[in-house]
This record gives C-alpha cells, sequence and structure tokens, in this order.
C-alpha cells in the first residue's frame, strides 16, 4: 500500500506518535499470549509487536466509550462501571461481557468510597 | 496477588494510554483501570486464540503478523486490522532495512534469506522473519474489497466470465 491515506496520521502522528519504543512490554504480550491456549506454540516476533498496538487502539476505544456513559452520568470520574457500560453497548465487545459482570474481583482494595448512582434503572 | 498482576498487562502502562484519550481534568478509579487492565489482557488472549486456530487449520506451528491481523478482522475489528496490516506493513520494511545495514559489512546482501542480527531483543523465540510477500499485498487489497463489500450494500459479487 503506497498511498498516505487516512492510516499515515495514525501510524505517524495520530494515536501514540510514534512507531519506535511501543506503549505495552512486549515480554508480557508474549507471556499473555503463550497462556491463552495450549496449541499456541511458537510466536513470531512481530506478533507482540502489532498487538502492542492493537492494545493501544483497543484501550483507547474502550476508554473513549467508557467516558461517555461517564459524561452521561454527570461524572468526572470513570468508574469500572462505565466500562462495563460501554462493553453492553458495543457488538464487537460481547466477549468481554462476563468478565465485566463478574463483580467478584480477587482485587482487593475497595478504594471507591463513593458509590455510584447509575442513572439506568 | 503478585503472580495475578503478573498475568496482566501492567497497570500502569494500561493507565497512561487511558490518559491519551481523556481530557486532562478526567479520573480514573483504580477498579477502572484493573477492569480495563483485565480487558485489554483478554482482548489478546481472544485474538491469540482465533489467530492460532488458523495456523493450527492450514497446519502451521507459528502465528504471525499476518495471522493476528486476519484474526482482528475476522473477530470484527476492522478498523484495528486495516491499521496494523500497515502497521505490519512499515515494520517489516524497517526490519529489512535494519538488516541490510547490519549485514553489509560483511556479506554481500541476501534479499532472501538474512540474518537474524538486527531485531534480537524482539524475536527471541522467533521460528523466522516473515517478508512482506506478493500474497500479503493482494491480501491488503482482499481486506480493503470486504470493507467496501460490507458497507456497499448494493455490491454485487461478480459472476464468473
Amino acid at each position: 500500500m503506497r498511498q498516505a491515506g487516512t492510516y499515515s496520521g495514525l501510524l505517524s502522528g495520530g494515536l501514540s506518535g510514534r512507531t519506535g519504543p511501543h506503549s505495552l512490554p512486549l515480554a508480557r504480550i508474549k507471556k499473555i499470549m503463550k497462556k491463552s491456549g495450549d496449541d499456541v506454540k511458537m510466536i513470531s516476533g512481530e506478533a507482540p509487536i502489532l498487538f502492542s498496538k492493537a492494545c493501544e487502539l483497543f484501550i483507547e476505544e474502550l476508554t473513549q466509550r467508557s467516558w461517555m456513559m461517564t459524561i452521561q452520568g454527570k461524572r468526572r470520574t470513570l468508574h469500572k462501571e462505565d466500562v462495563a457500560s460501554a462493553v453492553m453497548a458495543t457488538d464487537i465487545l460481547d466477549f468481554l461481557v462476563n468478565l465485566v459482570s463478574n463483580s467478584s474481583h480477587s482485587m482487593d482494595n475497595p478504594v471507591e468510597v463513593e458509590t455510584i448512582a447509575t442513572s439506568k434503572s | 496477588m503478585d503472580d495475578k498482576q503478573d498475568q496482566l498487562l501492567p497497570i500502569a502502562n494500561v493507565g497512561r494510554v487511558m490518559k491519551q484519550r481523556l481530557p486532562p481534568t478526567a479520573r480514573v478509579s483504580k477498579e477502572a483501570k484493573q477492569r480495563m487492565q483485565e480487558c485489554a489482557t483478554e482482548f489478546i488472549s481472544f485474538v491469540t486464540g482465533e489467530a492460532s486456530s488458523k495456523c493450527r487449520t492450514e497446519n502451521r506451528k507459528t502465528v504471525n503478523g499476518d495471522d493476528v491481523c486476519w484474526a482482528l478482522s475476522s473477530l470484527g475489528f476492522d478498523d484495528y486490522a486495516d491499521a496494523i496490516v500497515r502497521y505490519l506493513h512499515k515494520y517489516r520494511e524497517a526490519e529489512k532495512a535494519n538488516q541490510k545495514k547490519a549485514t553489509d559489512t560483511d556479506k554481500v546482501n541476501k534479499d532472501e534469506e538474512s540474518s537474524h542480527t538486527g531485531s534480537q531483543a524482539v524475536q527471541q523465540q522467533t521460528d523466522q522473519i516473515p517478508e512482506p510477500t506478493l500474497e500479503f499485498r493482494l491480501w491488503n487489497l482482499d481486506l480493503l474489497a470486504q470493507k467496501i463489500k460490507a458497507f456497499d450494500s448494493l455490491y454485487q459479487p461478480p459472476a464468473s466470465d
């Protein structure tokens, strides 16, 4: 693909602004890939690099969608419920439905003091 | 507990990426970052599963960049697939240029099988270095065509003339 089209901005200056250092650690990505299934035997060097970019796009999109939920609730702090709402509202994020509705976190730390009054009843 | 953290993307990195998309005054709760951590990790597993499934069907052992691009598209992440395909192409070009520089000094440049001197840091257990083949380029075009097809409801597949 030679023409500098919509995506050249994406690659050079749009989102992360760099193609050099990666925003997510490659070794960790590789580890996650390996754990995803028994049949994942070998992974080429470029795959974690692509995932680093893809995850960045994913996190940005999900963040943006979640933030829209935050704003709808007239708040300025993005809460995990906003992430859950964004997942529910997006078809391609169906694979996350169980993950976000599972409220029994093994992560302790009840950091949040305020309760969220969701506008949905 | 540290074990679990080890299996997810680092929360600091995730938080940083989140901030890129939010206004400066926005705040993010720690639990929201944790949730995002988990979602992004699951995203990797999900897409890898699809990519590896394809490899298994085609009797290949190594999940490569093309498989990741294909899996993204197959699972509905068309926009990512497009961007990633271009990113992959750029990466391969850069890699070729790097390797050419590295091998130029003592070897005659071999375009086909270049030695893996360049990017050792990223290719710890690599099987091979894939090259931007004609097949890949045609597949790029094919991806674009699929996108057009999806949007254009009037499109009719060409009859076999």
